[in-house]
């Protein structure tokens, strides 16, 4: 299963923390020390972040006494981490990632930082329709987006009812995907192109 | 009133970035009031400011019921809030979650909206308690009409049944159901979760294996693909019979899928499944590897990672196959990722075929500092022109310098070369310079690892002493290694090993007496205490062989010789003996008294012949030792002094499990309470009552020696101690001692308080019989093991032990097993500090050598334990008497594995200072 879901940026400032089970380390040690191991890393490397110091850090293995995987990827001034056990495909984890950011993508039209900073409840909305308890929910990126629209349809008019005189609010407005990033994994071998 | 939305938080937080503190502080205290209000759109607002605020790190426990309160709303806007909250900010034992099993029950049971937001949040925060209650509802969910709630609700299930297996039963023909759902989305999560409960109790799901296989052969959706095919490989080591049904679809998906993540997990499938035993198996262990390797020479820095991790598994089965690949892998090593090069790492020590070459090449990756950044150079380069500039450029180019992967890299060594006892060495002075190698070229902390490779493989293999011990010489003779030797990483500690080694088996060198000047120069002073004292017992074993050596075939012509070594030893040891460090004053002043011994002895030898030695001016009397040459022996006699203190018994390693099988005698249970402590007992006391077992023995023991003493009882003589030196020192005696008095006294007090408090207890059966034993009872119950054991060594000095030896040597009727076993567990906690400071370094040491550390020590200072466990008793020929060596046999049952030797003198101290 995904035991946590990390967004920071560059700079190492959290922008959304979803951990599925309960880890030794507080959330914002775990953070920094991922961001330290992953910041260093060129972008010509594996997205599996595998150090010596990582080993120890983690300590925690699955019930088959494997060790949780740091999975990541790298978009623009953002890191996606996921840690993972054996339980999840490495390479999936990969294209799930990427499943995510395209689902973010489609709620805010063309995802950047400051909609992840502005929009932190949306963001977690957005996660719980591709992930929920720790296992993947949906995979589909139109399915996901429906279900997410749906979502913030409710909220809105409920929002709407208790505040009749309010302007706009809750939710975000959906203005279709522009992200041009097919899933290689899955239907295709990559070649090269990286999600950066 | 104007309440801030978490975009005014966000927006004043980067506002006051300088003043953050400060601005959260006041922020956390309206949102205090916030949450306390009436206003529900208010309270959730700050809710979730305080979510956000939890993920920088400021604690929001304190709210939880407040989160609670916003959980339960009716509306779905501030409910998700809730939620969301509730999941961020929750754990197990969180105590108002037993507030919300009614109100998720409600929600469960209302609109699909609401459903789906409590779905979620209940898989977040659900504990057994909330399982119990709820995972009736969350199973009557999934027959939902909507296939989105089903969804929710087969993966909350998950957690449910992890929680609560108790609803097992109830819940997994539901889910078989959901197998054949109309909706693929629905399935897919059904094959998860199964393959999440399969992972942990696989026999439990084989029933499932037609369904999954028809799923298997008909779907084409690679993410549920992918889960089914990890489910198989939890499935198939419980249900042999699934692995011919399933080799034909699997070899089928290897062959023709497209997607490379479902190739790989299929590969991944077979290995770990067990699916590549018989001759249809190793065909496909041949597909497999065949895909790795050509993973392996991917561009894709994942397969490789991948491709690593599974050649890692299939290894143990089919090492042939990999070792086809040893090349590839080998300069995979060099990768400049460093998750590939511990991946392939991990792959190397499990091929470990050719330990050699293997070794030699991760030497050279340690070796190679700066190499490594020209073949990534390239690549580096062209990731320049495609993205933004990472930070920390210079650690990248080279993971070869990163120390972790150091420290990584030559551990990785050690545990290669040293694993199951050397079983893959062959050649033992290869490893040996391996190991000086790793120790020069590491960089990192490994050199106790090192030291206690090097000592335990001079002491394991016999024939490679010669020229360990050549190799050390050399080490010692490194001016430039013994002033690094103060840096980070220098692994200074190998020099331990290599004092040590050249200590104890300088007999393999023609003139070990060289190595005095290494071991005591001057220099040797800035190295750490611990490996001080090691370089002096050294030069002290060094001496010793060479004298004795010098002495069986005396000539006369060598008497100037070996005067002057001893007087460059003396000369030298002066600086040694005002070290700061207690351990090396001790011993350096050992080594003094021992000596001026040798050299009053050499001052009194008269050769027969007329004598040379013009420095001491003794020429005239020369002629006396000719009168006595039957009864005198033609050498001095003290050469003879140092040696036989440590080479009486050759140095065995032990098996590690060798004090555990020396078997308790019938009766005794250690873990019993012969008395049972008062509860008032303060810690000192305590641990007197604790050890009442050891004190019953030591009393027996007691007899003996006091009637060697003369009669006077332990504490008596300890006051006569006392009192001579009030009266040799100083009238008024110090603090110190008023205190130990006192303290002396007090117990004794407390003692005399217990056994009148207890003496009507019946559960106090030893203590009433002691009483019958004799006056002296009190008395041996008062003293202190630590003063009973120091004392007399310390201020007392050879007259006490002098008079004790022969006692006991008189006496020296074995004494049942029993009392040393106890004894020694009874001593050793408490036990002189000089062996606990010294023995340090050793104690992070493998077990086996437990002897090389723990018999220099005890030699090095009179002994305070009167006998020792040896195996045989053969008296040293040759010795003259004034050193004697006392030992007494142990019987040791048990292991036929290891021999126990554990060589120990007692030594009559001489004190001249």
């Amino acid at each position: 299963m995904i035991h946590a879901v990390l967004i920071f940026n560059t700079s190492g400032v959290p922008r959304l923390t979803k951990f599925y089970t309960p880890l030794q380390q507080s959330s914002q040690t775990l953070v920094q020390k991922i961001y330290s191991l992953v910041s260093s890393r060129q972008a010509s490397l594996c997205n599996f972040l595998d150090a010596p110091e990582l080993e120890s850090f983690l300590g925690q293995t699955d019930d088959n006494g494997e060790k949780l995987r740091v999975v990541y990827r790298n978009y623009a001034t953002l890191y996606f981490v996921f840690v993972v056990d054996s339980a999840e495909s490495e390479l999936g984890i990969l294209d799930l990632i990427q499943v995510f950011v395209e689902s973010l993508d489609r709620a805010f039209e063309n995802v950047c930082e400051l909609d992840l900073v502005y929009h932190f409840d949306e963001a977690h909305h957005i996660l719980s329709e591709v992930i929920q308890g720790g296992l993947v929910l949906e995979t589909n990126v139109e399915e996901i987006d429906r279900a997410v629209q749906e979502a913030a349809k409710a909220r809105k008019e409920s929002f709407a009812s208790a505040n009749p005189l309010s302007l706009g609010g809750g939710g975000v407005g959906s203005r279709g995907g522009t992200l041009q990033t097919p899933l290689h994994w899955i239907t295709d071998r990559l070649t090269g192109v990286r999600a950066r | 009133m104007w309440e801030r939305t978490l975009q005014d938080l966000i927006r004043g937080l980067r506002a006051n970035k300088k003043d953050e503190a400060k601005f959260i502080a006041k922020a956390v205290d309206e949102i205090r009031d916030e949450v306390r209000g009436k206003d529900m759109e208010l309270k959730a607002g700050a809710v979730l400011k305080l979510t956000y605020l939890d993920m920088l790190g400021y604690d929001m426990s304190w709210a939880s019921f407040h989160v609670v309160e916003v959980m339960s709303s009716p509306r779905i806007h501030l409910k998700s809030i809730g939620y969301l909250a509730a999941g961020l900010s929750f754990h197990e034992d969180t105590d108002v979650l037993m507030l919300t099993t009614n109100s998720l029950k409600k929600d469960l049971n209302s609109r699909a909206e609401d459903v789906a937001v409590t779905l979620n949040g209940f898989s977040q925060i659900v504990n057994a308690d909330l399982a119990r209650d709820l995972g009736p509802e969350v199973i009557r969910l999934l027959t939902h009409s909507r296939p989105h709630i089903r969804k929710r609700a087969i993966i909350a299930l998950y957690r449910v049944l992890d929680k609560h297996p108790g609803l097992r039963e109830q819940a997994v023909p539901r889910l078989r159901e959901r197998l054949e759902d109309d909706d693929p989305g629905v399935v897919a999560a059904a094959v998860n979760v199964l393959c999440e409960l399969a992972r942990k109790n696989p026999t439990d799901y084989l029933a499932l294996a037609p369904q999954l296989f028809h799923l298997l052969t008909t779907s084409s959706n690679n993410w549920m693909l992918i889960k089914l095919i990890k489910l198989f490989g939890s499935l198939t080591p419980h249900e042999p019979r699934l692995v011919k049904k399933l080799q034909p679809p699997i070899t089928d998906l290897i062959s023709t899928t497209p997607a490379v993540s479902l190739l790989y997990e299929c590969v991944h499938t077979c290995i770990i499944g067990g699916m590549l035993h018989g001759s249809q198996g190793n065909a496909l262990a041949r597909t497999c590897v065949t895909k790795l390797a050509n993973f392996l020479q991917d561009s894709d820095q994942n397969l490789k990672y991948i491709a690593l991790m599974a050649l890692v598994k299939i290894v143990p089965s089919h090492p042939y196959l990999v070792a086809e690949y040893q090349e590839m892998i080998m300069s995979s090593v060099n990768d400049h990722d460093i998750s590939i090069r511990m991946r392939a790492l991990d792959l190397i020590s499990a091929m470990a075929n050719n330990l050699q070459s293997i070794v030699q090449q991760l030497l050279s990756h340690l070796a190679r500092n700066e190499s490594n950044g020209l073949p990534s150079a390239v690549q580096s380069l062209s990731q320049y022109s495609q993205g933004p500039s990472t930070p920390g450029i210079v650690t990248l180019n080279n993971p070869s310098m990163n120390p972790a992967y150091r420290l990584t890299l030559a551990q990785r060594i050690l545990i290669l070369c040293s694993q199951d006892t050397y079983e893959s060495v062959t050649d033992f002075e290869w490893y040996l310079s391996v190991l000086v190698d790793l120790a020069y070229i590491a960089n990192v902390d490994v050199g106790e690892q090192i030291r206690d490779q090097l000592v335990d493989v001079a002491a394991r293999v016999r024939g490679v002493r010669g020229y360990a011990v050549q190799l050390m010489t050399k080490l010692l003779s490194d001016d430039s290694f013994l002033l690094n030797a103060g840096e980070g990483g220098s692994c200074s500690e190998v020099l331990w090993a290599a004092a040590w080694i050249c200590g104890e088996y300088c007999s393999e060198l023609a003139e070990p007496q060289k190595l005095l000047n290494y071991l005591l120069q001057p220099k040797v002073l800035t190295l750490p205490p611990e490996i001080v004292s090691v370089y002096l017992q050294g030069a002290l074993k060094v001496f010793g062989s060479w004298a004795a050596e010098l002495a069986e075939q005396w000539d006369d012509e060598s008497l100037p010789k070996v005067k002057i070594t001893v007087n460059t030893v003396l000369e030298r040891i002066r600086d040694f003996a005002s070290n700061a460090d207690i351990e090396v004053q001790e011993r350096a002043a050992n080594i003094q008294g021992l000596f001026s011994f040798v050299n009053a002895d050499l001052q009194a030898f008269h050769p027969k012949s007329t004598s040379n030695d013009i420095d001491y001016g003794e020429d005239s009397s020369s002629g006396f030792g000719v009168e006595t040459p039957s009864v005198e022996p033609r050498f001095p006699k003290g050469l003879f002094l140092v040696h036989p203190l440590f080479s009486t018994y050759e140095l065995n390693p032990v098996a590690a499990s060798a004090q555990a099988s020396v078997p308790i005698p019938d009766g005794l249970d250690l873990d019993a309470w012969i008395v049972p402590p008062p509860k008032e007992e303060t810690e000192e006391a305590g641990g007197a009552d604790g050890g009442a077992d050891v004190v019953k023995v030591r009393k027996a023991k007691k007899g003996k020696g006091k009637a060697g003493i003369g009669g006077k009882t332990k504490k008596q003589k300890q006051v006569d101690l006392y009192e001579e030196e009030d009266v040799l020192s100083a009238p008024v005696e110090t603090e110190e001692e008023k205190a130990e008095r006192e303290r002396v006294s007090f117990c004794f007090s407390r003692k005399q308080e217990r056994l009148e408090r207890q003496r009507d207890d019946p559960f106090y059966l030893t203590d009433s019989r002691q009483p019958a034993q004799g006056p002296t009872q009190d008395d041996v119950d008062l003293i202190p093991v630590v003063r009973l054991d120091d004392l007399p060594g310390l201020s007392e000095g050879s007259s006490a032990s002098a008079s004790r030896l022969p006692t006991l040597k008189s006496a020296s009727k074995p004494r049942p097993p029993q009392a040393f076993v106890i004894d020694r567990v009874g001593e050793m906690p408490k036990g002189a500090k000089p062996p606990s400071l010294f023995s340090s370094p050793s104690s992070a040491r493998s077990p086996p050598l437990s002897n090389g550390s723990g018999g220099t020590p005890v030699a090095s200072t009179p002994s305070f334990f009167p006998q020792y466990e040896v195996e045989d008793d053969i008296p040293r020929t040759g010795t003259p008497p004034p050193i004697k060596v006392t030992r007494t046999k142990k019987k040791k049952k048990g292991t036929g594995t290891g021999t126990k030797k554990s060589r120990t003198s007692s030594v009559v101290p001489v004190d001249n200072t």
